[in-house]
């Protein structure tokens, strides 16, 4: 593994950014390493952006990845995914990027459109070295929950060969956080098969 | 989260802010008293949760000012005490804690965690904090990782108590509000057990001694601060530059290192920034010609340095904030430190990031807003129609809470600075009638908001017969933080007593005065347009409920669900309900035309169906 390996969850408020973080880092451990992780959310309790770093490695990294030094990007939002992107991919960045879009609220100061999605993965797939689009929406709809879209995007992304967490591992610290009978569980192993659609 | 080999090596996953409550634990805190306030607002929640386990009493005070003065009781008693606030908080403490450095904290040892929040992520400034620890002349301590946070909190006791001092931690979002590995250390065993205050707990008739003695106090912690190990000292043989840095920034400095790959450059961590350690920074200074000081947010550390070392005989170059090879505004992180090396090298850093990068042209940003259901936007959706019909002329004077999001709301709120101003500036605003000004005020003002620094401003504005009208809008809780008990929440604690905000006002007698609910948008239109057009002061206490309170959530009907009816809606030619008022879950219908309503979202409290002028919002009940 590369250290520090660096993992960047990108959502907005509610969709479960900080519970990702919490997964992965208490994978990280069952692995024997040393996870930091750093929430950065501002005054938005519900629906503004939110990033969670996670630094994975031997000793204590700091709690934001520098520029173009993410691993992996996990897209909550496609909107989110493409404003870390611009932050912070480079040329080793994996994103896997959820479709489904949460509109921006907006009054005053005109309408802000929220830009097309063709346009957004075009971006992603500029800014990083691998992007798989994942369209969850019949998933989810099967499982019954919107609001597992974080353990639905956990589990596709177990799968990439360059993570250096192991699925049963992250499947197993999902578990002990969220309860075995969670449809979080099923959510997590329908993702685990959904990282078909790949955009190079 | 848990890791072992061994047992002594047990490991915690822990914020830097539950860090810093193990560490008062370890010390065998027995006090705390605390505001909420992001991001500070954890250190105590966290105590709370631990309360009963550990034997320590722990209160959210009515603002920061009562809780150092009920800590600083505390410790004068003996019992150690830790006293947690955010930056702003510790401006409405300052007045204390300017008095209590003279006078001393007595045997219990006094802890001041201040939780500085650069770039004003969930605060109304950036302020450095630190300044208030070189006004007051008392201890100051910034850990830089995880552990070092709880390391330097159990320190910061022993150093209190030997010193009868307060000492001031700060720490700041990123360490705060992240969290790494901590090894535990051993909790105290020491009984906590009050005893007599010290005598000569007052600074008259000599201040200017108790002054002298607090300085003979700061020139011994200097010696000690020289030993304490926490300023861990990198330097190498043939230093080509030296870094100083404090807090979290030592972590940015660690990282930008390793990704320069560089082994001429030396690295000091200062731990303890006030009173810096003199012999332990001028001796590294003689042994290199250049050094860059990181740390957040202004040339503290770095003014400090170039002080202790005017007496020097050769000076090494300085380079930070000072010199614009840091900026002297904002957050640090990995790369500020990697762009000010590369400055000073020659190299402009800056050539990548000035070109545009792909996706930057379309992104576009996610705005700050109420809640789907929150009724702070209804009440600001009728101060805007009670604007329009007093052709504009009407001022809202804000406060600090969720409802300061009233300055994004269409410019609805026009003034926001700190606790308690709202009703402050508008006593000012309500006297200048005489020099022609004709706009009505409102001055408005939440629940905890209201006990924290709102009484003294409606004394004043009631003693000076300031025209004004004062909003309370009254959730019953300290929503913005996580929903802290305050002096007016409904459930209280066993052993606490409820105070009405009614009662209060009541007993301040404004000339008018009258209850209202920002529930119904149509009566509250009206009650705030008759209301603003009397004479003198007058005091609105409007019923309101936050969303994601669960103490609210029987407020709404859960058997309703509202739609839109197309054959009313006039689409695109209005937008009033998605485009003006806003609430999150009306949404927009590309293909239709028209909005949508989010089931999943809506709160189903209705408000939006009176907004809508052609009654297209409709109510149907479920079946």
């Amino acid at each position: 593994m590369r250290e520090p390996f660096n993992i960047l969850v990108a959502g907005v408020g509610g969709q479960g950014n900080l519970l990702c973080g919490r997964i992965l880092a208490d994978a990280a451990i069952q692995q024997g390493l040393r996870p930091v992780v750093g929430d950065t959310f501002g005054a938005s309790r519900r629906g503004g952006s939110v990033l969670t770093h996670l630094r994975l490695g031997t000793r204590d990294w700091a709690p934001l990845i520098p520029k173009g030094e993410v691993d992996i990007l996990l897209g909550l939002e496609p909107l989110e995914a493409l404003r870390a992107a611009v932050e912070y991919a480079g040329a080793r960045t994996i994103a896997v990027v959820s479709l489904r879009r949460t509109p921006i609220s907006d009054i005053g100061s005109g309408n802000i459109e929220y830009p097309p999605l063709d346009k957004i993965s075009a971006a992603l797939t500029r800014l990083c070295k691998q992007v798989y689009i994942i369209d969850a929406d019949a998933a989810l709809s099967q499982i019954g929950s919107r609001r597992v879209l974080n353990s639905f995007l956990l589990g596709a992304m177990s799968r990439l060969t360059q993570s250096p967490l192991k699925p049963d591992v992250i499947r197993e610290s999902l578990n002990s956080l969220v309860g075995s009978d969670s449809i979080n569980m099923v959510a997590f192993e329908e993702g685990a098969t959904a990282l078909h659609v790949e955009l190079t | 989260m848990r890791i072992g080999m061994k047992d002594q090596d047990h490991m915690t996953m822990m914020s830097g802010n539950e860090a810093i409550v193990r560490g008062a634990i370890e010390a065998g805190v027995g006090f705390c008293a605390s505001y909420p306030g992001t991001p500070a607002t954890e250190i105590a929640a966290n105590l709370f949760t631990l309360a009963d386990e550990h034997d320590i009493y722990v209160e959210w005070s009515v603002n920061e000012k009562v809780a150092l003065e009920a800590a600083t009781g505390a410790s004068w008693a003996g019992i150690p005490a830790l006293c947690s606030m955010k930056s702003l908080g510790l401006n409405v403490a300052s007045d204390f804690l300017l008095n209590v450095n003279l006078s001393g904290t007595g045997k219990g040892g006094l802890v001041i965690v201040v939780c500085d929040d650069p770039r004003g992520h969930s605060s109304s400034n950036e302020q450095d904090s630190r300044f208030y620890a070189k006004a007051a002349q008392i201890p100051l301590l910034e850990p830089s990782t995880y552990q070092e946070a709880k390391d330097v909190t159990k320190y910061a006791f022993k150093l209190s108590k030997k010193y009868e001092v307060p000492i001031i931690i700060r720490s700041t979002t990123r360490l705060s509000h992240s969290r790494g590995l901590v090894k535990r250390g051993l909790i105290s065993k020491k009984k906590k057990s009050a005893g007599n205050l010290p005598v000569g707990l007052y600074n008259v008739p000599m201040p200017h001694q108790k002054h002298r003695d607090l300085l003979r106090k700061i020139g011994r912690i200097m010696e000690e601060f020289e030993t304490t190990g926490f300023n861990t000292d990198l330097s190498i043989k043939d230093m080509e530059l030296l870094v100083i840095s404090s807090g979290v920034c030592s972590m940015y400095v660690r990282e930008a290192l390793h990704l320069l790959g560089t082994t001429k450059i030396g690295h000091l961590n200062i731990a303890t920034t006030y009173p810096l350690p003199k012999t332990t920074v001028t001796n590294l200074l003689d042994r290199t010609s250049r050094v860059l000081f990181i740390e957040e947010t202004d040339s503290f550390v770095e003014d400090e340095v170039r002080a202790l070392s005017a007496e020097l005989k050769k000076l090494p170059a300085f380079y930070g904030k000072r010199t614009g090879h840091v900026p002297n505004y904002g957050e640090m992180n990995t790369d500020v430190v990697r762009t000010a090396i590369g400055s000073m090298n020659g190299t402009s850093a800056n050539e990548v990031v000035s070109q545009q990068l792909p996706g930057e042209d379309i992104l576009v940003e996610r705005p700050l807003i109420f809640c789907a259901g929150c009724t702070h936007r209804n009440f600001y959706w009728a101060v805007r129609k009670v604007r329009k019909r007093m052709g504009g002329k009407l001022i809202v004077a804000g406060d600090i809470g969720c409802y300061s999001l009233g300055v994004f709301y269409d410019g609805a709120m026009n003034t926001m600075q700190a606790m308690g101003s709202g009703i402050g500036v508008a006593c000012g605003l309500g006297k200048l009638e005489r020099f022609g000004f004709d706009s009505k005020i409102i001055a408005v003002a939440g629940d905890s908001t209201f006990f924290h620094a709102c009484l003294p401003g409606l004394v004043n504005a009631r003693h000076k017969n300031a025209n004004l009208t004062f909003v309370i809008l009254d959730n019953a809780t300290t929503a913005m933080t996580g929903f802290q008990i305050h002096p007016g929440s409904h459930h209280q604690e066993k052993a606490h007593r409820r105070i009405e905000i009614e009662g209060i006002i009541k007993a301040v007698q404004p000339d008018f005065y009258d209850r209202g609910s920002t529930s119904d948008i149509r009566s509250l239109i009206e009650l705030l347009h008759s209301t603003i057009n009397k004479k003198g002061l007058k005091v609105l206490l409007l019923e309101s409920a936050c969303r994601l309170d669960e103490n609210s959530m029987d407020l709404v009907s859960k058997n309703t669900v509202f739609m839109i009816d197309s054959d009313s809606c006039r689409g695109e030619k209005c937008k009033i309900c998605v485009a003006d008022f806003g609430c999150p879950a009306i949404s927009w219908g590309d293909a239709t035309g028209q909005p949508i309503i989010l089931d999943a979202m809506c709160v189903r409290c209705g408000a939006c169906v009176v907004v809508c002028p052609h009654d297209a919002i409709k109510e149907e009940r479920l079946q």
